[in-house]
């Protein structure tokens, strides 16, 4: 059974269409690479998935629930969560203090809390920062923070939105080891990523995104092959 | 990139020349009307305690939430309007009167809440002033329950008895500086088990980054409305112990824009987000405002010889000073502002900090 569905998902900002009749499926543990020219709509679909917008038309169903009316904190408490493409750190918290906020949607003891933070914060690798202010990690950490602190929600799907934006080769590269660390704790994934070379390599299957439609559904190399999504990325003849 | 030194945020224990500091300060506290019995010096001290009890309160919706509240002489008056006209109205007494105060304060709160909590944005300030200034109106034109402009005097506070013994009768300032100084102290243990519980971490949350909060499961509404609601009731007390301790209450007293704006000060200036802060911004304000009304500053420029005191300009200083405290606020919280932003507690944080650094 499909963990994630979406059904003919629209949304409309005033006379704008930022995502129309977009379906698609998810497969429990798979990552799914979401690409699309800048103004694609995917990070509009991703506000519509976890809540932030409700869905002008269609519907979202996870894990066989519909995600109708529910908000933001709903949606994680469900398993779901997202991050951010421009990061949100809890600036004038400590990274250890910024985890355990994910850790205790799951737990009312802070004690309990701590620890499962502690063990995400490993798994990010940033066990050397924990007791650091948030606000004053340089890009590379605090975009693990970000994936720290979802993964402490214990979620059974994740939202990736650009976490490789603005990162060095090496730092990129770390990510990508994360992202497939995560699919093998059993997480689904759902990556926005502008890396072609990252996306093709994490990425069980990709959904493309243009001008707010579905262009292009596929594995990495039926989408590299696709003539359609050549298209909209360079440009027709 | 800066370490995190600041034990506050995070759960390390305190430190043993910490807790022997504060145990010798609450020792002095407590012996301290024994020692010192001069009126005026205990009304200082109720002041100093009444003003850390509505900083601290104010501290956990504006400093810890970030939801700045520019109405909370709202739930200060409502506070002391219903505990008055229960003990002159109704011969109910204050220390029952001050429970009704706080209960109809949630009701308030809740209102305002579950309305503007709703919205981001400058929603719930500029409601927060509205509703603050529908109570005070309120309280003037609803002349037959509040007795209007003219206020509520208390005639007598009934002695507090324990079965047959009198506790206290409330004849001298003496047991309102104990009830001060237990309830200041009470405001501070809460704030204190506020930051430590999931409470707090959500309630930081918030402040620091609404969206990423409400991603990470926290009910935005919900949590806002409790932070209101605690800090609310807090206020209420604060109020109730006001009116009883003044005897005297009417609507510019307790209900006006200058008690709501004094509230946000005192935080502001001694540091928001922190447990000390609201004693520090006391420890600023109360002794400030205290000069300004018995025209000490006007004496003390006198002495130093600038300004004759017969001269025109003597004369206007010591007409006017003494009505000048909103002015001097008022560039009080400009140069907090421009030079210490974290509050004269965090300016003393980042000081030590530095001498630390130039040290090592």
């Amino acid at each position: 059974m499909a963990i994630l569905e979406i059904k003919h998902v629209s949304k409309f900002f005033g006379g704008l269409a930022a995502n129309s009749d977009v379906s698609f499926e998810m497969e429990q543990g798979m990552v799914m690479g979401l690409i699309g020219p800048n103004g694609a709509g995917k990070t509009t679909l991703f506000n519509c998935i976890t809540g932030y917008y409700p869905p002008s038309k269609g519907d979202v169903v996870f894990d066989g629930r519909s995600m109708h009316g529910l908000l933001p904190d709903k949606v994680c408490k469900l398993g779901m969560v997202r991050t951010w493409q421009k990061v949100r750190p809890l600036a004038k918290m400590s990274v250890v203090d910024n985890v355990m906020v994910g850790a205790l949607c799951r737990t009312g003891s802070l004690k309990k809390a701590r620890d499962m933070a502690m063990e995400q914060i490993k798994v990010v690798g940033l066990g050397q920062r924990s007791g650091f202010l948030a606000g004053g990690l340089p890009i590379g950490e605090r975009k693990k923070l970000e994936v720290a602190r979802v993964l402490a929600t214990q979620p059974k799907m994740l939202l990736l939105d650009e976490v490789m934006g603005g990162l060095n080769p090496a730092e990129s590269e770390e990510i990508i080891h994360l992202i497939l660390t995560i699919k093998n704790l059993g997480i689904t994934q759902m990556v926005i990523e502008h890396d072609m070379k990252a996306i093709m390599r994490i990425s069980d299957r990709i959904v493309v995104l243009n001008s707010g439609e579905k262009l292009a559904e596929g594995t990495p190399q039926e989408i590299v092959g696709n003539p359609n999504v050549v298209a909209a990325y360079l440009g027709s003849e | 990139m800066k370490r995190l030194l600041d034990p506050e945020t995070t759960t390390g224990g305190a430190s043993p020349a910490g807790v022997l500091i504060a145990i010798t300060l609450l020792v002095f506290l407590f012996l301290f009307p024994r020692m010192v019995s001069d009126p005026y010096t205990l009304h200082i001290m109720i002041l100093l305690f009444l003003s850390t009890i509505m900083g601290q309160s104010w501290n956990i919706l504006g400093g810890y939430t970030g939801q700045y509240s520019v109405g909370h002489a709202a739930y200060f008056g409502t506070g002391a309007y219903v505990t008055m006209m229960l003990m002159q109205y109704r011969q109910v007494p204050p220390w029952y009167g001050m429970w009704a105060g706080m209960a109809v304060v949630v009701a308030v709160a809740l209102i305002i809440g579950s309305i503007c909590f709703r919205l981001r944005g400058p929603y719930f300030v500029l409601a927060s002033i509205a509703v603050a200034e529908i109570i005070r109106l309120s309280a003037i034109n609803l002349k037959e329950i509040t007795n209007g402009a003219e206020g509520i005097l208390i005639t007598e506070i009934p002695p507090f008895k324990l079965g047959e013994t009198v506790i206290t009768d409330f004849l001298t300032k003496v047991p309102f500086y104990y009830i001060g100084l237990v309830l200041a102290l009470l405001t501070i243990v809460i704030t204190w088990l506020v930051q430590r519980s999931k409470l707090g971490y959500y309630f930081q949350a918030i402040r620091e980054d609404q969206d990423a909060a409400h991603s990470l499961g926290i009910n935005l509404t919900f949590y806002k409305n409790i932070a209101l609601i605690i800090s609310a009731m807090l206020t209420s007390l604060a109020g109730s112990f006001y009116a009883v301790y003044v005897g005297f209450i009417d609507p510019p007293t307790v209900l006006g824009l200058d008690i709501s704006v004094e509230i946000v000060l005192i935080c502001i200036i001694g540091g928001i987000g922190t447990i000390y802060g609201p004693v520090i911004g006391a420890l600023v304000l109360v002794p400030l405002s205290e000069a300004l009304r018995s025209n000490l500053i006007a004496s003390a420029i006198f002495k130093t010889g600038i300004v004759s005191e017969e001269s025109g300009i003597g004369n206007f200083l010591k007409e006017n000073l003494a009505h000048a405290h909103t002015l001097i606020y008022g560039i009080l919280v400009v140069v907090v502002i421009l030079f210490m932003p974290d509050g004269v507690l965090g300016f003393f944080k980042a000081l030590t900090a530095k001498k630390h650094k130039e040290a090592a």
